[in-house]
């Protein structure tokens, strides 16, 4: 098994309730064979988007995914259809079993709705669900079965055409410690075989596990400026929506505008702020990236600080009542 | 494809008995207007083709001898030749001799008697024997009347000697076979008036105030007055049609809509979606078929209670199921449309997503 995964400068941008938002903004990553890559962060940071762009059911807006050679932004159509069959095995959250089937149906369905004869398929679902330890399980359905064993079945499921990559979202998010230990060490011993696994989680037990991880969020703004001046001319922009976030600024004098920048280009003003009165202080709190533009409305003069002096500011407001 | 159609089937069990149970009922109703209508259409048959005569020569401008009352001079039979043989049709009344007797309305047909015995030895003859006097009948076993039985047709008391089968006109009016004689004194009282003359070959110049049609012209005319009637039930077979489509329908897209999570999972894994197409739409045509074997077993149940005569075509065994298995795949388009539409791209959003 020869797999290597390389992403490069990925960007994906789709439109919600009317204005453009990128989950992903000029992502890059690499996987050798045998490596079990961890993507770390909270939800909606885009670790299910860049899964799915890894998984081919995704196009991403712009940027590469080479596995093993092939471009698969580049494949349409029934050939990532095939790229989907052929080298990808998907863990989804929550299991996604098909509930009218057993488990070694569900395990062999990839199979027999490719053509696969019935024996062979269900065959191959056996000697998978005896590797996850549920071969006497197979009959089954999956309401008749615990989370853990629904998701070992759905890990089966993943593995039934020996895939070279293998996407798991959330893998334990559902899952008691014990089912999840059994999980965990069923990705290392599939690592161990030679697969690229990529796993999604926000769950941090995971990465001692990992050969790479990747943080998905920025970190909140960890920025030791304690003030800057800053002076703005009027119709010269402070950020832009979807900048990283670093700083908050206070107005001293003039006003600012806070637009939304819209799918189409255009721009909507949402509010205007004046002096006394903070931007940009949400972002850079909690790690998001700029939620709007900021744009001078008059000439202004603004004062920047840090995420900790920031914080020491509003610690001694609270203090001082 | 089969065992993902199959076991789905399996897990929704009571709903798919339900509805195959209500859309059996509802083609059973569809086999029974179809053996109604063919009844019908077949009716008048059974009595022309009986009576051993190529051509009927009648009133001008009389529609035919079963729906219209005209009548030929009997010295029109002399004119036509040999072989021309008069006859009297009519509307009676047939009383039984009960403890509360009622009326049943008849359709007299009086023959000479060697026409009289032919015709009933052509294969009409459920029990009993051909009448031989004036005072014996035979009659259509839908009016439910036994061999031997005393009875009063019009004023006249008769014996029934024989019963015989598919001899019913205008929807279900059972025929009286009788003497000619008998049938002019009940009809007319009076054996000058005969309504028409049947010749084995049509004659090259039919006498004055005549016209010649052939017997299938003959049952063809009954037809007429229940020309509304068909369209009618053509009519209610249509909207049966419509019924069975929405019932298919609605629970194959039911099962689609259900089901969405579960293609986009497929359709995630690689799985073509002509392949989960395939398998909805057989989820339908298995929907359709149950439902005609149902219905095939209900109408066999229900046919013998039905108050009218249900005759069903052969081809209808055949039709009846390929047209529901058409239907519920035209009904079904909207539940393939979700599964076509399942993005795999929703395989990773979490349950209830």
């Amino acid at each position: 098994m020869n797999a290597s995964l390389n992403v490069t400068d990925l960007v994906v941008e789709y439109v919600s309730n009317g204005y453009a938002v990128r989950p992903i903004d000029g992502r890059s990553l690499q996987a050798n064979e045998g490596e079990l890559v961890i993507l770390l962060g909270p939800s909606g940071c885009g670790k299910t988007t860049l899964l799915s762009c890894l998984g081919g059911i995704l196009r991403p807006t712009s940027g590469s995914i080479v596995v093993n050679g092939t471009d698969v932004t580049a494949l349409s159509g029934a050939q990532l259809e095939a790229y989907r069959r052929e080298t990808v095995g998907f863990v989804f959250q929550a299991f996604n079993l098909v509930p009218s089937l057993s488990a070694r149906e569900n395990v062999a369905v990839p199979l027999l709705l490719n053509g696969v004869s019935r024996r062979d398929a269900l065959a191959r679902a056996d000697v998978l669900l005896e590797r996850v330890g549920l071969a006497e399980r197979g009959h089954h359905r999956p309401a008749q079965m615990s989370g853990g064993q629904q998701q070992r079945v759905a890990v089966a499921r993943g593995l039934i055409r020996d895939p070279r990559l293998l996407l798991a979202d959330e893998p334990t998010a559902n899952l008691d410690y014990i089912s999840a230990e059994t999980v965990i060490r069923l990705l290392r011993e599939l690592r161990d075989e030679g697969r690229v696994i990529v796993v999604s989680t926000h769950d941090a037990r995971l990465v001692p596990i990992a050969d790479r991880v990747i943080e998905m969020a920025a970190e909140p703004g960890a920025s030791d400026v304690d003030e800057l001046a800053v002076h703005l001319e009027a119709g010269q922009t402070l950020f832009s929506q979807g900048d990283h976030s670093e700083l908050v600024y206070m107005i001293r004098s003039g006003e600012v505008d806070i637009i939304r920048v819209l799918a189409d280009g255009s721009e909507e003003r949402l509010n205007t702020f004046g002096a006394g009165q903070y931007v940009g202080e949400l972002g850079p709190l909690l790690g998001f990236p700029r939620g709007a533009t900021v744009r001078a409305r008059t000439d202004a003069d603004l004062t920047a600080f840090g995420v900790r002096q920031f914080r020491r500011i509003m610690q001694d407001r609270s203090r001082r009542g | 494809m089969w065992l993902l159609t199959w076991r789905d089937l399996q897990y929704r069990k009571l709903r798919v008995l339900v509805v195959v149970i209500l859309a059996g009922i509802i083609m059973s109703l569809l086999f029974l207007m179809t053996g109604l209508v063919n009844q019908f259409n077949h009716e008048p048959y059974g009595i022309t083709q009986a009576i051993p005569a190529q051509q009927w020569v009648l009133q001008e401008g009389t529609r035919g001898p079963f729906t219209s009352g005209g009548v030929i001079p009997p010295s029109a039979v002399g004119e036509l030749g040999d072989t021309a043989r008069p006859v009297a049709i009519g509307r009676g009344g047939l009383t039984r001799e009960t403890a509360s007797p009622k009326p049943i309305e008849v359709m007299i047909v009086g023959l000479p008697s060697d026409l009289l015995s032919n015709t009933v030895g052509r294969g009409i003859l459920a029990k009993g024997r051909a009448p031989q006097g004036t005072d014996e009948i035979t009659i259509d076993q839908r009016a439910n009347v036994s061999v031997g039985e005393a009875v009063r047709l019009g004023g006249a008391q008769m014996t029934v000697v024989g019963v015989t089968k598919d001899t019913t006109v205008l929807a279900g009016v059972p025929i009286v076979l009788t003497d000619l004689g008998t049938a002019q004194d009940q009809l007319f009282s009076s054996r000058e008036v005969i309504t028409a003359a049947v010749v084995d070959t049509a004659p090259a110049m039919p006498p004055a105030g005549t016209i010649v049609r052939t017997g299938d012209q003959i049952a063809a005319n009954t037809l007429v007055p229940l020309k509304n009637a068909i369209k009618t039930i053509d009519f209610v077979r249509g909207l049966l049609w419509v019924v069975t489509a929405v019932i298919i329908g609605a629970v194959v897209f039911l099962s689609a809509l259900e089901r969405q999570r579960d293609f986009a999972i497929l359709r995630a894994m690689g799985t073509p979606r002509r392949s989960l197409l395939v398998a909805v739409a057989l989820q339908a045509v298995l929907i359709a078929i149950l439902g005609a074997v149902a219905a095939m077993g209900l109408q066999a149940l229900i046919a013998p209670r039905f108050p009218m005569p249900v005759r069903m075509p052969p081809s209808a065994f055949l039709t009846i199921p390929l047209g529901a298995v058409v239907v519920a795949l035209v009904a079904g388009a909207f539940g393939l449309r979700k599964v076509a539409g399942a993005d795999p791209a929703t395989a990773f959003l979490g349950p209830g997503a």
